[in-house]
């Protein structure tokens, strides 16, 4: 009796958890589900509050891909977006091990101070660099996106704690054996860490594949820029062209969501590990 | 040893494709510097019939469904003034006041720049804008503004100069739902003229259907309707002196109080601008005073929702004369090299002639400054006959004032003040006096 009891009692609680959990999934995915079906409503459509379109279309995509150089966009945004991402790892791997690894003077202070530039708003820098990267004649180029970028103080941050974490003696094993530096750093502590690099990867992807303001200034022609101001010009005060920008909308997540899925065991085993520290 | 290698490959490989990507763009940086130093060279020379590059930025070409319009504007500019390239640029209007200013930091600023009237103290005194009267001869601006709106070329003066010229603008017009006006009892064919009206109207409308009485738009997002409402009233918000800020005096003050009585009452909404306009495009909202743009998206609305679209100007409090103020963006001349500030005048003169404005009128979606071409069938007659609607935005122009902007480098700061603290009256049930005296001291002290 007690036995089913308990049993019972374990159903409901999960029961209800999951209710909960669903629940809130449902809130979370609303928002892209409402996005792809205005995508596909024609613009008679667009206002009425019906869950499915009626008369499916794919207009908005025609008028999206043909309003704006769209291909190119995409193409521009990749680029940057892996560019940036990986070079951003890299630097913040080096870094992170440097951290850990040595001690040496004023490893604290340099710390401190990336970790300071983190605290200083875009906007403080923007004209400097946007100056500086006009004197480099990198404006209207990719090159001007990417190299200001390519140190991320939040990913230093973010990697060193990850390394810290790591225990020193496996590290010490690993000298033991007669391991160089980078020996300890790719076959030692890198596989380890993968999940934790791939999750911060992916919100580094996400930080660039979604950066507005910084191409906005350093971009001038539509070929050239990325596809977050191609997405500004379906919303203007006079009007937004709600199919349009949702079709358009639609593309522009495709890419995250589908590095998403391929990483997907990574980032969960990451907040897993996280969760439980 | 093999890994520091593969590394040091990969780091290098990577900054290697970075450039190349970046050099995959086009040679247009090449071409600014070029075009700098032959700006710097060139100060002295004078109109010639050499190639000239003007830059141009637009807000328009950054709007999806204004860019075939624009871009046939600059066309046929270029067709007939073929020693005149144009290079234009889309920026959103929102950030096009930080991208001037950061390009003339970075020593690239545009030869031409549309900006919005809000901005006009501010680029005339930080961007250097040129006067009209500096590049043209006299007689020259003279004639070419015969037949011009004596009150659009006010628009764009500051300290009794021509520093922009009105290029695409709108003003607050009223849009109604025929169809919920007949179903509340109302005669579509009397819109309601005064504020007084309004609120009746709205309560009716409210009551008699279910659905949203008004809504008055403009309380975010710019000051240009809240200038308007107050105008309407006696007041203003910055005296004619520039010196001192007014919209904390009493008829500012009324005139607000008159907003909120709008919403207390239950005759307006309290929806945001952004819901109102979606609202209203469902066919849910029975009045809309918001700015004249917004005209061919309700259209649209109308026609696929089943309901008749129609407008009227601008409500009056009583029998006081209503002053509609434009919203949108003028053109300002902003190069320092003569050749280009001659051709840069060609293309302002072309973009505000009666061809001009016909094509920003009919492709582009605002108001032309040269009444006659209204009836003219070579210009826009035949496209206001099919587009009724415009009318009532048309006769609005003889009584169109100014957009005011605030002088110094706080301009933003003070039109966010009033912007914030109107919000902040009309869906309180705060005392209005406190609120928008106390917006007045914080502006005041914010002018230098």
């Amino acid at each position: 009796m007690e036995k089913v009891g308990r049993n019972a009692g374990f159903y409901t609680a999960a029961t209800i958890k999951h209710a909960a959990l669903i629940a809130l999934a449902l809130v979370a995915v609303f928002p892209i589900y409402w996005m792809i079906v205005t995508s596909l409503k024609p613009e008679s459509e667009v206002f009425t509050s019906s869950f499915i379109p009626l008369h499916l279309t794919f207009e908005n995509y025609a008028n999206a891909w043909n309003a704006i150089p769209m291909g190119r966009m995409l193409g521009n945004s990749m680029v940057v977006a892996v560019i940036q991402t990986v070079m951003q790892l890299l630097t913040s791997i080096l870094a992170a091990y440097a951290f850990t690894r040595w001690e040496f003077r004023g490893s604290s202070l340099i710390y401190g101070l990336i970790a300071l530039t983190w605290l200083v708003p875009f906007q403080v820098i923007m004209i400097p660099n946007y100056v500086a990267i006009s004197d480099f004649g990198w404006r209207d180029h990719l090159a001007g996106l990417i190299v200001p970028n390519i140190a991320s103080a939040f990913a230093v941050l973010q990697l060193y704690n990850a390394f810290k974490s790591y225990p020193k003696t496996l590290i010490e094993a690993a000298r033991l054996d007669g391991a160089s530096d980078w020996g300890v750093l790719w076959r030692t502590i890198m596989p380890n860490l993968k999940s934790s690099i791939a999750s911060i990867g992916i919100l580094l992807f996400i930080t660039s594949w979604n950066d507005y303001f910084w191409p906005l200034l350093v971009t001038t022609k539509l070929e050239n820029t990325t596809v977050q101001k191609g997405l500004q010009m379906f919303i203007s005060s006079d009007g937004n062209m709600w199919g349009a920008l949702m079709a358009a909308t639609t593309i522009a997540s495709l890419p995250v969501l589908l590095i998403y899925l391929l990483l997907q065991r990574q980032i969960i085993d990451s907040f897993v590990k996280g969760g439980l520290k | 040893m093999a890994y520091k290698k593969t590394a040091a490959a990969a780091l290098v490989s990577l900054s290697l494709l970075a450039s190349a990507c970046g050099n995959a763009g086009t040679g247009s940086n090449a071409e600014d510097a070029n075009a700098n130093k032959a700006a710097a060279g060139n100060k002295a020379s004078t109109v010639s019939n050499e190639q000239v590059t003007l830059k141009f930025y637009s807000y328009n070409l950054a709007i999806a469904s204004q860019i075939p319009g624009t871009e046939k504007l600059i066309k046929e500019f270029e067709e007939a003034n073929p020693n005149i390239k144009i290079d234009a640029i889309p920026v959103p209007s929102t950030d096009i006041n930080a991208k001037v200013q950061a390009d003339i930091v970075a020593g690239s600023a545009p030869d031409v720049a549309q900006l919005t009237f809000d901005g006009l103290d501010f680029a005339v005194n930080n961007f250097n804008a040129k006067p009209l009267e500096d590049i043209v001869p006299a007689d020259e601006l003279q004639s070419n503004f015969e037949g011009f709106s004596p009150n659009g070329m006010k628009l764009g003066q500051l300290n009794g100069k021509t520093y922009g010229l009105p290029f695409t603008f709108s003003t607050p017009v009223l849009f109604y739902n025929a169809k919920l006006f007949e179903e509340a009892g109302l005669d579509p064919a009397a819109p309601p003229a005064t504020w007084e009206q309004v609120k009746e109207y709205g309560l009716k409308i409210a009551e008699k259907t279910g659905e949203t009485g008004t809504h008055v738009g403009g309380a975010t997002g710019g000051d240009w309707i809240i200038q308007a409402i107050i105008g309407s009233n006696g007041g203003q918000a910055l005296s004619d002196d520039r010196k001192t800020i007014k919209f904390g005096e009493p008829e500012a003050v009324e005139a607000v109080q008159m907003w909120q009585d709008l919403i207390k009452s239950g005759a307006n909404s309290k929806l945001n601008d952004g819901e109102a306009i979606e609202a209203f495009s469902q066919g849910k909202v029975g009045m809309l005073l918001f700015t004249s743009a917004l005209q061919s998206s309700f259209v649209t609305a109308s026609e696929a929702g089943g309901w008749e679209l129609k407008t009227a100007k601008m409500p009056a409090f009583g029998d006081k004369p209503t002053t509609p103020v434009n919203s949108g963006s003028a053109l300002f001349i902003l190069t320092d090299d003569k050749a280009k500030q001659q051709a840069a005048w060609e293309f302002l003169k072309f973009a505000t002639s009666e061809r001009g404005y016909t094509i920003i009128t009919s492709e582009i979606g605002y108001l032309p400054l040269r009444p006659a071409i209204v009836d003219d069938p070579n210009y826009l007659k035949g496209w206001v006959e099919a587009n009724p609607l415009v009318k009532p935005n048309l006769e609005q122009l003889d009584a169109l004032q100014p957009w005011v902007s605030y002088p110094g480098a706080n301009w933003k700061q003070i039109e966010t003040i009033l912007n914030d603290s109107v919000s902040k009256a009309i869906v309180s049930d705060g005392d209005v006096v406190s609120i928008m005296q106390d917006a007045q001291t914080r502006a005041q002290a914010l002018i230098q």
